[in-house]
């Protein structure tokens, strides 16, 4: 099988629902059939081939030109690969249970809301409340990974409940807020107000970060055998702090507030 | 069939299914992973009165670990994998939990799982925190020394093999010894096969049933040299000793494996080093459904054992 490229012919003049684009819902249908697979431009409905010159890809992947207009990139993927040269919209990898998804560019909003499988990779920064739950979930993230080369905004992993998160550089205030269990990562400098209301969970940091809420406590420096033991098993947790991890952190537990459990490590 | 002036007897080992895994067991030092597994290893000779069998496959560099500290890989046998499930916890909880630096991995994937940080996480009364990864889930148990470490459950496989063996027959106890000795340094080399008894030999080897009721094994009176002529001897006049290398593997091709490396080395000390034969243990083949045909075994290089012969 060989993927399509979907180039845009203009920028987007309205929000696009790019939900239901997959590589598997459009296998086979040729690119005539692509071309007339029905898309949400705002309230409309349109063609694809209104949109997007449709070409035959070399890849297996889907290829899509980047705006950031377009929401909903990859919602739903259950396998095959999105790369998506250019930004995305709010919602990219939505409800996202296996496959890859890889974005050439920023991401919106909600990046991996409700997320509970596959890799999503985000070259430049993304918005707020990545990994958050999707409107009326009580939960986050539940699986997967998520890694963003830059910076992230407020809100990161709120109600995380499970996979993995790096973030290259810094990332908001209220991190980890609400989080309930999961990783995050960050290489930059953590905001302030991290993790009120976080139950377990761990959030790693590189550098020291702003004050987290009330409710962490210092339980002092250790050498971590799990430490050791993730950045082996996680080759790209090691990559985003130079490679790999000596095992010591700082712990901080918490969130005590809420009889929480979990913990901030500050690498050493 | 005659190799170097040693007599490879017409027999054969009898061997029977069992239920296996591996665990990778690391610690700061060579000498605390060591340790740990040793400890988790001992008291587990023979199924028979330990309940499981079990030893040390090999040592481990740490470029090969989990975590990347040294370790040292065990295997660990039991006839069914419900004890297999109940032998495991028990003892990774006893010896290696307890093991100062330890941590504990599964050192086989797939197949039906066998518990570690699924049961002993329960030790940290609540401050058991689990971290899932891909597919693996890991268990930090708060100790006294910092956190134990481990996977939440190790593959296991149903195929396994123990009680394949083979019996050193010598002219005298240093003999019979130096060549078990070469027999079982070779037979470490073998991936996926370990020899549970003490330093992989065993003095002492049984048949089946006693003349005192309840008591289902003793001495093996036929190869006991200073039984000979008080009962039918297996042994020439002059053999003064014999000992025996146990196998288990995870497999058969590994057990055939093990005993051919053991017999080849002690066929290469030759009678020149006082080896006379090398014979096998069976209880006439209606029992164990894996014969390890010696002769077959010594002829085909690469070759395993005459399976399917299931009685």
């Amino acid at each position: 099988m060989t993927g399509y490229r979907l180039k845009l012919t203009a920028p987007l003049e309205a929000r696009l629902d790019f939900s239901g684009v997959t590589p598997a819902a459009l296998a086979g249908l040729g690119l005539d059939g692509v071309a007339r697979k029905e898309v949400l431009l705002g309230t409309r409905r349109v063609l694809l081939g209104d949109l997007f010159e449709v070409s035959e890809a070399a890849s297996e992947a889907l290829v899509v030109s980047g705006d950031p207009r377009l929401d909903f990139v990859a919602a739903d993927l259950a396998d095959g690969e999105i790369l998506v040269e250019g930004p995305v919209g709010v919602l990219a990898g939505a409800r996202m249970s296996g496959g890859r998804l890889v974005v050439r560019g920023d991401a919106g909003e909600s990046l991996a809301a409700g997320l509970t499988g596959g890799r999503i990779e985000v070259s430049g920064a993304a918005g707020a409340r990545l990994g958050c739950a999707l409107p009326g979930e009580r939960l986050g993230m539940r699986g997967g990974m998520v890694s963003v080369a830059g910076d992230v905004g407020a809100g990161l992993g709120e109600r995380l409940r499970g996979g993995l998160v790096l973030v290259g550089g810094n990332a908001g205030a209220g991190a980890a807020n609400d989080l309930i269990a999961g990783t995050i990562a960050v290489a930059g400098r953590l905001g302030p107000d991290a993790g009120r209301g976080m139950r377990r969970g761990t959030l790693i940091l590189a550098q020291t970060p702003e004050p987290p809420a009330p409710g962490f406590v210092d339980t002092g420096s250790h050498d971590l055998v799990a430490l050791l033991l993730l950045a082996r098993r996680v080759p790209a947790l090691a990559d985003l702090f130079g490679g790999g991890l000596s095992g010591r952190a700082q712990r901080l537990a918490g969130n005590r507030l809420v009889g929480g459990e979990g913990e901030i490590l500050l690498l050493q | 069939m005659i190799l170097n002036g040693v007599e490879i007897r017409e027999s054969f080992a009898e061997a029977f299914p069992m239920a296996g895994t591996r665990l990778i067991i690391t610690a700061d030092t060579p000498r605390w992973a060591r340790t740990a597994a040793a400890s988790m290893t001992g008291f587990a000779t023979s199924v028979i009165g330990c309940g499981c069998e079990a030893a040390i496959e090999r040592e481990l560099a740490p470029s090969e670990t989990p975590d990347g500290r040294p370790g040292v890989s065990v295997l660990i046998f039991a006839m069914s994998l419900k004890d297999l499930k109940k032998v495991v916890p028990l003892r990774v909880g006893q010896c290696v939990l307890t093991s100062p630096t330890s941590a504990c991995y599964a050192g086989l994937e797939g197949g039906p799982a066998i518990p570690l940080g699924r049961a002993l996480r329960y030790f940290a009364d609540g401050h058991q925190m689990a971290k899932k990864i891909g597919d693996q889930r890991i268990w930090r148990v708060p100790v006294m020394e910092g956190e134990f470490v481990c996977d939440e459950i190790s593959g296991s496989v149903t195929s396994a093999v123990g009680g394949g063996n083979f019996l050193i027959l010598a002219r005298s106890r240093a003999a019979a010894l130096a060549a078990a000795e070469a027999a079982v340094d070779a037979m470490g080399q073998v991936e996926g096969a370990v020899m549970p008894f003490p330093g992989g030999v065993v003095r002492s080897g049984s048949k089946v049933g006693s003349k005192y009721a309840g008591l289902i094994a003793s001495t093996n009176d036929a190869y006991c040299p200073t039984l000979r002529g008080v009962v039918p001897s297996a042994l020439p006049p002059e053999v003064g000793s014999v000992m025996e290398i146990v196998i288990d593997g995870l497999g058969e091709k590994e057990v055939a494996d093990s005993m051919r490396a053991g017999i080849a080395a002690v066929c290469e000390l030759g009678a020149d080093a006082g080896v006379v034969a090398i014979d096998a243990g069976n209880y006439g083949g209606n029992l164990g459904p894996f014969h390890f045909k010696l002769r077959e075994l010594m002829t085909s290089a690469g070759g395993t054992a005459s399976s399917g012969d299931l009685a």
